[in-house]
């Protein structure tokens, strides 16, 4: 038996497939569900609980506004083959900014403005170095992005327990709380920081035009498929890659000023402001299939998984890395099922 | 300066280790970003199977699971082509994830007859040395680096290109699992969940470092091990934020990419292998 | 679907209602093997088991963000009393007591209290001393080793007791710190700690949430002193004694409190309990029970120092110390003036205890401490 490439699958394999391997990772968490002594239809039933109230609702927008703004970046990235996933880092680069300009700049009506400003200058160009990086010496962006996130994390440990350091925190590594012209608005007494939700939803919108409606989306498109027909064309491939570089680093810091400026009040350890984000978002973008505007739906089929993961661990009293087991269980089945229904099973040699 | 050496050695060794499982998988051309999960599962199948049985047997176990580990990865990489880095990552998720699950009973308990972590480091060494005389000396090894290269051409030539990669998988993941048994059986030890702390993640780094040559990686490996030692033993005597010892081995990396990074990477790495296209 | 999603939950769910009182936790790492929130969650089991109309649950590795998210899912689930066991919970308790007026919240190692917040800690300040007492005695290079989480005032307060023990003991001795920037991590722990071993160091005390410390130290031959809960079995012939924490001792007084209506949601402006060997909170002991390692106990009958003119054993002064500050009137305190910091200036003048807002303050470093010491004051 192998696998050959299927040019046109039917719509019902595709959804058959899909229907597999997600019944296939359902089984295997309710067997997990059983060994913990836990029932599975109570298990699945809290999961999907933050879909049943304005509170969980609200949790899952939460999680889901730093995954669509990464995640619409790295989506036009990938779409144009730069494999961006240094976005852990960029945040954190944007979170730096942010609490830049909110802690060390005249305090005003500005200061929000200052705050993604500069974060997201500071996201740019740390995805911006790597676009360099792989323009100018060819260095695999996969593994610059990636080294970068540790810069970035103990840069962000060494300002917190260093220089920027704050006086009413009791020695612990934070930085003084921002001022209040600092505090993004939220959405009555939720964590919804709206004004970066919006942002998200601007920035999935105006990157799904650009790519698909404009001159330079088709370049880009091609750069994607085919970098050596890209050269052939004459296009500026350097100075479109530190373009898309730029982009989805400067998406990765707005988010990261979100959750400063939104959540947070202050620059802390790195791990409490990422949790991971970065990291989640790319498989927000690979779900959305390079298309921009899709990353609307996966950040938030994400969102929904980390808040019911988190209900999951609460109703439960459960070790947290549930949340783990039920995240990489759905995305294997998920990407078993894409690749499953691309192909077509032969039976034969 | 002798002890620095020492400790590069030995806290170098599980990095080694997995690093090496990492490379293995990536000559073949499949992109292992599962080393943190995998590492994870095996410390803790090595750590219940030695308070279990015997550390032997735990180490086995722990190699078992990286094997198994490896296999699951080729189901989705190289079976089903499916994007190995998604596979990978959410392979990294599962196995940490199910390592705190399942592990929660062997949390807090000593391991009465640990491994001696110096046997273990000469044995991490002779491996590395072993990985590269099978790579350049063996038809196995020239198959390998083949399918890393150009599989369609190997396929022509009459190479089972599925079958070499599950084959570096598999060996590539016993190493690793090795590397999660040392951190259980010798350096703790002792279990808990996250005692992997990220060294899956340098592991994978290490590779690129190393130029995908097993014997570079142990110099990559003690290298990160004697940085991550000196910013304790420095720490108080030398003007130097720990920060930025912890910050190098990833400043080395980036700096190495840059002046090498066009040639080395192997030409089929993380490209599914699709006959007839 | 939303309709049949609430049927299912209901179905599910079925919260379990009655007349008991339902405690929640909140921990900021994993449960695990040794730490800070095992501790926490030892004394939940405890307290569970002591009161019969007590139900709790609990949460664990729950990051700083989302506190508050966890603290509305406990208050809809009929979480009564909600216990924060990290500084970094501070302001989302503060802001979720405004929101629910009829909550009673305690914050552990907070600062800020509200009518309805109340903050509590275990100390173990005092058992530091005694346990710098047999460090003293113990280290024949003179030079301790102390592996150290973070530089916040309460380690740097668990530091400086230590040290004060350690000189009072020998005073030449110097205490070597190295901070690791991290409250959970073996392999830092384990680099540390041989640094330390290369430089000298033969005895160990520690503040990390696993026995990483001790077990590396007992490879070499060096002594040590547990952590948060009994380590000795990790070591059996080098752990010496260590600090141990009783959580439910306040978790039960509390909840009793709560209960006989004595603490109400409008009430707890001024509750804090900073509790320490009086009260029974905390414990010295290499496990429940066993304050020395009886095969430590003959050395340290050996080693003498001077107490008042006159030679003392060691042994004799911990245990005399020991059962003065267990008493309900100790007293002793370590930190009874004269004491200066390392630079010389005095810090609590002579016939003067620290008051609780200088312990809680600590940022200075005791005379014997050598090392980094990030926030010193000039």
């Amino acid at each position: 038996m192998r696998l050959e490439l299927d040019p046109a699958p039917s719509l019902g394999k595709v959804a058959l497939a899909y229907a597999a391997f997600l019944l296939l990772a359902l089984f295997l968490l309710a067997l997990l569900f059983l060994a913990y002594g836990v029932s599975p239809w109570r298990a699945f039933a809290v999961f999907l609980s933050p879909l049943t109230d304005p509170l969980g609702l609200s949790e899952v927008a939460r999680r889901a506004i730093p995954l669509l703004l990464i995640g619409a970046g790295l989506a036009f990235a990938f779409r144009v083959g730069f494999f961006n996933i240094g976005a852990e880092g960029q945040l954190l680069l944007g979170a730096v900014g942010g609490a830049y300009a909110a802690l060390f700049l005249p305090p005003g009506p500005w200061t929000l403005f200052l705050m993604f400003l500069l974060g997201g200058l500071l996201g740019a160009l740390w995805g911006g170095v790597a676009a360099w990086l792989k323009v100018r010496f060819g260095a695999s962006e996969i593994l610059t992005t990636l080294m970068q996130n540790y810069l970035a994390y103990y840069l962000v440990v060494y300002l917190v327990a260093g220089p920027w350091k704050g006086q009413l925190v009791f020695g612990f590594l934070y930085t003084d709380r921002f001022p209040p012209w600092a505090h993004l608005p939220r959405l009555g007494d939720t964590l919804v920081h709206w004004p970066t939700l919006l942002l998200g939803v601007g920035a999935a919108l105006a990157l799904q035009v650009l790519l698909f409606r404009t001159p330079l989306g088709f370049a880009l498109r091609v750069l994607g498929e085919n970098p050596a027909a890209a050269r052939y064309l004459g296009l500026p491939v350097g100075r479109l890659l530190l373009w898309v570089g730029g982009v989805s680093g400067a998406l990765a810091g707005l988010a990261g000023v979100g959750e400063v400026a939104g959540i947070h009040h202050r620059l802390l350890e790195p791990a409490q402001i990422s949790l991971g984000y970065g990291f989640t978002a790319i498989l927000a973008a690979w779900l959305a299939r390079g298309r921009p505007l899709w990353v609307l739906l996966t950040a938030f089929l994400l969102g929904l998984v980390l808040a019911g993961g988190d209900a999951l661990k609460l109703a439960f009293s459960m070790p947290f890395r549930v949340v783990d087991v039920v995240s990489g269980l759905f995305l294997l089945a998920l990407i078993g099922a894409e690749a499953l229904s691309r192909h077509r099973v032969i039976w034969r040699r | 300066m002798e002890e620095a050496l020492l400790r590069a050695v030995l806290f170098g060794t599980p990095i080694l280790l997995a690093s090496l499982g990492a490379l293995l998988a990536e000559r073949s051309g499949v992109v292992h970003l599962g080393v943190e999960g995998v590492m994870a599962l095996s410390a803790l199948a090595a750590f219940a199977l030695a308070l279990e049985t015997s550390p032997l047997l735990g180490l086995l176990a722990g190699m078992g699971v990286g094997v198994l580990g490896g296999v699951a990865l080729g189901v989705f990489a190289v079976t089903l082509r499916a994007n190995q880095f998604v596979a990978g990552l959410s392979l990294a998720a599962l196995g940490l994830g199910a390592s705190g699950l399942l592990g929660k009973r062997y949390e807090g308990l000593p391991l009465a007859n640990p491994l001696p972590e110096g046997g273990l480091a000469l044995l991490a060494l002779g491996l590395a040395l072993l990985l590269h005389l099978l790579l350049y000396r063996t038809r196995f090894g020239l198959y390998l680096r083949s399918v890393g290269e150009n599989p369609k051409a190997a396929d022509l030539f009459g190479v089972n290109v599925e079958g070499v990669r599950y084959g570096a998988l598999a060996l590539g993941g016993g190493l690793i699992g090795l590397a999660g048994a040392y951190l259980s059986l010798a350096y703790r030890p002792s279990w808990t969940d996250g005692m992997t702390g990220g060294l899956g993640w340098v592991a994978i780094a290490l590779v690129i470092l190393a130029a995908w040559e097993p014997l570079r990686a142990v110099f990559g490996a003690y290298l990160f091990g004697l940085l991550f030692f000196l910013q304790f033993r420095l720490q108080g005597s030398v003007p130097i934020p720990s920060e930025a010892f912890a910050t190098m081995p990833y400043l080395l990396v980036i700096l190495v990419l840059a002046l090498s990074g066009r040639t080395r990477a192997p030409k089929a790495l993380g490209v599914p292998f699709e006959r007839g296209r | 679907m939303r309709r049949v999603l609430t049927l299912l939950l209901a179905l599910g769910l079925g919260f379990a209602q009655g007349d008991k009182l339902k405690a929640c936790f909140i921990y900021v790492g994993p449960v695990g093997d040794a730490g800070w929130t095992y501790a926490h969650d030892l004394g939940r089991k405890k307290a569970e088991a002591a009161l019969p109309w007590l139900e709790t649950r609990y949460v664990e590795s729950v990051p700083e963000a989302q506190a508050l998210p966890v603290i509305d899912r406990f208050v809809r689930e009929g979480c009564q009393v909600i216990f924060a066991t990290s500084f970094g919970y501070g302001e989302a308790v503060l802001e979720a007591a405004k929101k629910y007026p009829n909550v009673i919240f305690a914050h552990a190692t907070g600062v800020k209290r509200a009518p309805n917040v109340a903050t509590y800690m275990a100390d173990f300040y005092q058992v530091y001393y005694l346990n710098g007492l047999a460090a003293g005695a113990l280290s024949k290079t003179g030079k301790v080793g102390y592996v150290a989480a973070f530089p916040i005032p309460e380690v740097k307060r668990h530091i400086n007791a230590f040290a004060l023990g350690v000189r009072a003991v020998n005073p030449k001795a110097q205490v070597l710190v190295r901070w690791i920037n991290a409250w959970y991590d073996p392999a830092k722990a384990r680099e540390a700690t041989e640094a330390l071993l290369a430089q000298g160091a033969d005895v160990f005390a520690f503040t990390e949430d696993t026995p990483t410390v001790i077990q590396t130290a007992a490879r070499k031959g060096a002594y040590s002193f547990g952590h948060y809960t009994p380590m000795l079995k990790f070591a059996p012939d080098h752990v010496v004694s260590g600090q141990i924490v009783h959580w439910e001792v306040i978790y039960i007084d509390f909840l009793k409190k709560v209960k006989e209506g004595v603490y109400t949601p409008k009430n707890l402006q001024n509750v804090d309990y900073f509790w320490l060997l009086q009260h029974g909170a905390v414990e010295m002991g290499a496990d429940y029970g066993v304050p020395i390692n009886p095969k430590h106990v003959p050395l340290l009958q050996k080693a003498k120092l001077a107490v008042g003119g006159k030679e003392v054993a060691v042994y004799d002064r911990i245990m005399t110390l020991l059962k003065d500050m267990q008493s309900p009137k100790p007293t002793f305190d370590p930190f009874t003036g004269p004491i200066r910091d390392r630079k010389g200036v005095v810090r609590i003048p002579a016939g003067k205890k620290a008051s609780l807002e200088e312990l809680l303050t600590m940022e200075w470093a005791a005379p014997g401490v050598v090392g980094d010491w990030p926030g010193e004051p000039k």
